[in-house]
């Protein structure tokens, strides 16, 4: 629970010993590769043993802080000098580069022999100071209930990169922890800002130049002392000592590794022509957890594990699919973890890092050399960092499910799909920025939960049940604003407008799109079905009258509206209510009685255009059928297939018919209304524009020339 | 979960059980055939969704049926089981890791169930010797089988009389079973004498305790729906850095708003559950101990009869239900339904489909916690996209498009995504002076680059403490002077010798230092 590696302190040893070349000379000529006549290449240049130190430390670090961005805090020290505090904005390796520049490389004379020679003892008891501060992960547990019954743990990790003398040397370090730990402990105790250490792991990193092999012989992970364990690993510095690190850090924080195989590119010098390329990723180690947890002696079909084509611990190879389509689809995929490459520079390295961070997602296969294909992982970006997700590949215990049509409610065909799919686009969610919110302490989640509560007051399901659901073009904007807070006059104006025009729709006795409720009968009449309408449109009015005033003003003009008609009096009493609005219609407009009923009945005109395309397209996409009018209604519509139009320009011909001699040209042309004048103009004009039949189109000559 | 039903078929297994009430004579593996039979029939009732194997036991294993939701040949399976020698529980542990691997591989969740008499063997091979040497194996082969490398919960179920002094030995045995497995179970033994009548009870009341069907309210805003959710949850425990997580998950499914698939972007997952609508009648006749809070009028109503039952089903299919509605829109707008399934844990609903026609709601269920998913932040931090205006790239230069909402992007980039310095591998420091070079030869119009890039090297050389390559890099700008073509640009030189007097200079030492251009006299237009 309390890990080891939540804690890391490295320490550099900056004693003269560090200032002597690594051993490995360094080709830094552009010109030995391409080889200019006339060239004389340069000579290569000795690196460090101080610089390869670093070097490695900064690999340790990028790879954990890809990896691992929050919680595997790893500081620095130099002598005496801590670089960094435990602050998550000091986990950052440009700060560090800054610190390691300012301190600079250990001079070769060693003039100040005396101080240096405690270079190293300087920093290990620094470290251990380190380990004593609190991290903010660990402040915040101690601040949180649970440190009450599991009291914190305060274990930490010193890595050390030193040079010992002898092995006495190395006990004497090892003392030198014990004695730093036992006394910032009762340090600790005393105060309440530094934590006890409960356990620190020391790795001292025993660095000799290239080939020059070490006396001091490997010691495993032992207990020192009761807080303190160690172990000692002498190794060669330059690319030898590369190796152990990146073999440490898998260690420390539990990493695998896998090497995608296959990846075609461009060769560099050859554009034309694409090689294969495989690129080493490091990752968390459960990724292959089910190639790996097995308890078989082999592991199964299809995992391959090679040795690294870095020189790294063994690599579980994975072949590269390339991706067909950029349609992103939900994928099943039980875990997600950062990936970082070993080679981060490297041209096929940036050429996959690239490629997924641009948003295109690889699909990763086993290697099988027989059988059906299995895609294992998926490597993906996601805001600008990479992720290999794992995707399930054994059998499913959710095969062969039943469909929900089979279940409760789906022989239900008329859902009003469509409908709640804009309501869905309309309750999206999104990330709150800070101080979105007037109060800090609110979860904005919350302001989505009373948003979908709001939205959902009055919202039939299916379409057969509601007329108000099918009849949107004409009451909108009034479910869009009285899902508002606060409605402005005009808001409440723009809502009444509404009611008014059901009321004018009522009047005129227009069809309502009624859904055909059975398959025999006329089903409701219209008087009936507005009563229907006017039920729904109370019920979704009333639903929000208790947000403000303003709504509360939108119903009552809504129960004005409705007022229940006596049985018998249903013609007048639709008229009277006409003349009860018409004054309120006149009050917000000023324009004349005439200029706004032509205004409505332009409306109208395009509402039922509309209403008749939302027909045809409901039609077409949703599964469940458009409301179909009843066939009364077709009958009063189309007498035999006319409308009032064509009743009406036929009942003008014969009037007109009668009262003069057809024109001739009109007589000869029966389908035309009107008689084509110069019928043979056209026939010459296209024979004296037709081109010579030698000459070529201008076209084409003009593109010859 | 998977079952693996493990029976007993040693010889003891054959002992009679006397009964008072009967005449014939009856043998305790009659007792466990019909105790299987029980909880066959109960799952086949409350979750016919799930598969189930029989493997049988004595000192060797088999598998009598391999995984199968077809109940009723499990049954005929038991009808013919024979009788062998001695018991020995290892291996049938051991051919129960063999079952679920080949079929499941390893993530996958199962209960074992081993059906025995309480009596655990005598000498090698006895559930006494092998726990006695159970870490003490040290070749992989005969590793002990616990704990199972697969999740999964070990019970065991004795047909044996109480106070039997078997019993009694081997109690703590089976105890230390699970335990060694660490992932839950019991042991189950019968109250009273053994009888068909107390053997099935204990099939029951284990039955009732692990395949009760898990039911919820799937809620969003103000529509409500029952739903049961298959396979049933677990609840969740884990120990995670500086948190031991417990979370159980709640009866209230509760929409919080919507994605599209490509915003939530395949998230990690711990599980899947198949979210079916049940009516609320359904709901109230059949026992369940989780959604007690419903009272329904119908509720009176008994649903023993089997056609009322078959009536009920076709009724219930033409009750419109919020679920199918949501199924159905989730679809077509290929987007996902992100939702609270407890304390600090969420989930999303989205349309899924095994085949291309038979398409299901599903509930994907998020690791407990309210950021495990970085590209979509906090969970809790969501809220209406109607409220939050789109993100710009900075505050004073509003970016001509806006950026989408997700994903979420983090504080810092990742080395892959920045240009980060890496000379362990010579190529590494060759394509950086490469690069410098290459600027170098374009002088003066990539003047700029040039000084950039040189900085760049400049600096990290002096974080790594890398002096030498001041130097080195001051020598090759120097040659790359003297190899400038005739036709270079004057200027080209002059700068070459400035950035390299520049290196050399002490100043250079200065991380905060930065060489700058030459101040030359040549006017703009002479660049070309």
């Amino acid at each position: 629970m309390f890990p080891v590696s939540h804690k890391t302190v490295y320490v550099l040893d900056h004693s003269s010993y560090f200032a002597q070349p690594c051993g490995e000379k360094m080709n830094y000529d552009v010109y030995s590769r391409t080889k200019t006549p006339g060239v004389i290449p340069a000579a290569h240049i000795n690196k460090p043993l101080w610089t390869c130190s670093v070097e490695c430390l900064f690999e340790y670090m990028r790879i954990i802080f890809d990896i691992y961005p929050f919680n595997k805090l790893i500081r620095v020290v130099v002598s005496n000098k801590s670089l960094n505090s435990w602050a998550h904005k000091e986990m950052n390796m440009n700060q560090l580069a800054v610190g390691l520049a300012n301190v600079g490389p250990p001079l070769s004379d060693s003039r100040e022999s005396d101080d240096e020679e405690y270079s190293v003892i300087q920093g290990l008891s620094q470290a251990v100071e380190a380990l004593c501060q609190t991290t903010p992960l660990q402040e915040s547990y101690m601040n949180s209930p649970a440190n009450e019954r599991i009291p914190l743990v305060n274990n930490g990790r010193i890595i050390c990169m030193t040079h010992m003398k002898s092995e006495a040397h190395v006990r004497s370090l090892e003392e030198c922890v014990v004695d730093a730990v036992n006394q910032h402990n009762k340090l600790a105790e005393a105060t309440d800002t530094l934590l006890p250490i409960n356990k620190v792991e020391v790795i001292f990193m025993h660095i000799t130049p290239v080939k020059e092999p070490s006396h001091i012989p490997a010691k495993p992970k032992r207990e020192v002392s009761t807080e303190v364990i160690s172990e000692l690993h002498p190794t060669q510095s330059g690319s030898v000592l590369y190796h152990k690190m990146i073999g440490l850090v898998q260690k420390h924080y539990d990493l695998a590794s896998t090497t995608v195989t296959g990846i075609p590119m461009k060769e560099e010098q050859n554009a034309q022509s694409s090689a294969n390329y495989d690129v080493e990723l490091l990752h968390a180690s459960v990724v292959h957890s089910d190639a790996m947890r097995q308890n078989q002696a082999e592991p199964p079909e299809g995992t391959v594990i090679v040795p690294s084509p870095e020189g790294l611990p063994p690599t579980v190879t994975l072949k590269w699919c390339t991706p067909k389509s950029s349609v992103v689809e939900l994928h099943h995929c039980t875990g997600t973890h950062r990936i970082t490459p070993v080679d981060v520079n490297s041209r096929p390295s940036s050429c996959l890092t690239n490629f997924l961070l641009a948003g295109r997602a690889v699909m990763l296969e086993q290697p099988r050399k027989t059988g059906v294909k299995v895609i294992s992982h998926m490597l993906a970006s996601h805001g600008g960092e990479i992720f290999i997700h794992i995707l399930p590949t054994s059998r499913s215990i959710l095969e062969d499910p039943p469909s929900i049509s089979e279940g409760c409610g789906g022989r239900v065909t008329d859902y009003r799909i469509t409908d709640f799919g804009d309501f869905m686009k309309e309750n999206r969610l999104a990330p709150a920025p800070p101080g979105l919110l007037p109060d800090p302490e609110a979860k904005p989640v919350q302001k989505a939960y009373d948003v979908l509560e709001r939205a959902s007051r009055f919202w039939p399901i299916v379409i057969t049940e509601t007329i108000l659901g099918n009849l949107v073009s004409s009451i909108s904007p009034l479910p869009a604003l009285m899902v508002k807070e606060e409605l402005s006059d005009s808001e409440v104006l723009e809502c009444k407008k509404v009611i008014y025009s059901i009321v004018a729709m009522e009047s005129k006795n227009e069809p309502l799109p009624v859904p055909a409720v059975g398959s025999r009968g006329k089903g409701p009449k219209r008087e009936e079905q507005y009563r229907q309408l006017w039920g729904e449109l109370e019920s979704l009015v009333r639903s929000y009258s208790d947000t403000s005033e303003e709504h509360v003003k939108v119903l009552d003009c809504l129960l004005d509206c409705r007022k229940p008609a006596a049985p018998g009096e249903e013609t007048h009493s639709s008229a009277a209510r006409v003349a009860d609005v018409k004054p309120t219609v006149e009050d917000c407009d000023e324009s004349g009685q005439a200029e706004q009923s032509w205004k409505e009945l332009d409306k109208f005109q395009k509402m039922t255009e509309r209403e008749k395309q939302e027909l045809r397209k409901t039609d077409k996409v949703s599964v469940p059928p458009p409301p179909k009018k009843t066939k009364t209604e077709d009958l009063l519509m189309r007498p035999g297939g006319q409308n009032l139009l064509s009743m009406w320009t036929s009942r003008m011909k014969t009037v007109h018919n009668k009262r003069h001699v057809e024109f001739a040209g009109r007589a000869e042309n029966p389908n035309n209304l009107q008689a084509e004048l110069y019928i043979h103009l056209k026939e010459e004009d296209m024979d004296s524009n037709r081109p010579p039949p030698d000459s070529k189109p201008p076209m084409q000559r003009g593109i010859k020339s | 979960m998977p079952t693996v039903i493990v029976l007993d078929v040693s010889l003891s297994m054959s002992r009679p059980v006397p009964m008072a009430d009967s005449s014939e004579e009856y043998q305790r593996r009659h007792l466990a055939v019909h105790g299987i039979n029980t909880l066959l029939d109960f799952i086949a009732a409350n979750a016919k969704l799930e598969f189930t194997s029989l493997v049988c036991y004595s000192y060797l294993w088999e598998r009598l049926v391999p995984f199968t939701r077809d109940f009723e040949s499990v049954k005929c399976a038991l009808t013919n089981v024979e009788l062998y020698n001695k018991t020995c529980i290892e291996t049938a542990l051991a051919g129960v890791g063999t079952v679920v691997q080949e079929e499941w591989s390893n993530v996958v969740p199962c209960q074992v169930i081993v059906v025995t008499d309480g009596s655990c063997g005598m000498g090698q091979g006895s559930l006494k010797h092998s726990l006695q040497t159970y870490n003490q194996r040290d070749s992989t082969d005969s590793k002990f089988p616990l704990p199972f490398p697969f999740p999964a919960k070990l019970h065991i179920l004795c047909i044996s009389n109480p106070g039997d002094s078997d019993l009694k030995a081997s109690l703590p045995l089976y105890q230390k079973l699970i335990d060694i497995n660490d992932q839950g179970g019991e042991v189950y033994s019968p109250d009273s004498p053994l009888s068909f009548k107390t053997v099935e009870e204990m099939f029951q009341s284990f039955a009732e305790k692990t395949y009760t069907p898990f039911h919820a309210m799937l809620q969003c805003g103000n529509f409500k729906c029952p739903v049961q959710l298959h396979p049933r949850p677990e609840p969740y425990d884990k120990e995670l850095d500086f948190q031991c997580v417990h979370r159980e998950m709640s009866n209230t499914l509760n929409v919080a708003g919507f994605l599209d698939i490509a915003e939530v972007a395949s998230p990690p997952t711990l599980s899947r559950h198949l979210i079916l609508p049940t009516s609320t009648r359904e709901r109230n006749t059949k026992s369940d101990s989780n959604g007690g809070e419903d009272t329904n009028k119908d509720g009176t109503k008994s649903a023993g009869v089997k056609t009322e039952e078959e009536e009920d089903g076709t009724e219930d299919g033409k009750t419109p239900s919020f679920a199918v509605l949501l199924h159905g829109s989730l679809k077509v707008e290929s987007m996902v339904a992100i939702t609270k399934i407890g304390e600090d844990w969420y989930g999303m609903l989205y349309s899924w489909a095994d085949s291309k026609k038979k398409s299901n709601l599903m509930l994907s269920v998020f690791e407990p916690g309210l950021d495990n998913t970085p590209w979509l932040g906090n969970l809790e931090s969501l809220c209406p996209a109607s409220m939050v205006p789109l993100p710009v790239l900075s505050p004073t230069q509003p970016s001509p498009q806006p950026l989408p909402h997700f994903p979420v992007r983090p504080g810092e980039k990742r080395s892959y995504a920045q240009s980060c310095v890496v000379w362990i591998k010579d190529t590494g420091l060759q394509s950086d002076m490469q690069k410098v070079l290459r600027h170098a030869r374009k002088l003066p119009d990539k003047q700029q680059q040039f000084y950039k890039e040189m900085n760049r090297i400049r600096r990290a050389a002096l974080s790594f403490g890398f002096h030498e390559l001041l130097e080195a890099m001051a020598t090759m700008l120097e040659r790359e002077s003297m190899l400038l073509p005739g036709t270079a640009h004057p200027s080209a030189s002059m700068q070459l010798s400035h950035a390299a007097n520049g290196l050399r200079s002490p100043a250079a030492l200065d991380i905060v230092h930065t060489i700058m251009p030459l101040q030359t006299n040549f006017a703009a237009g002479d660049r070309a």
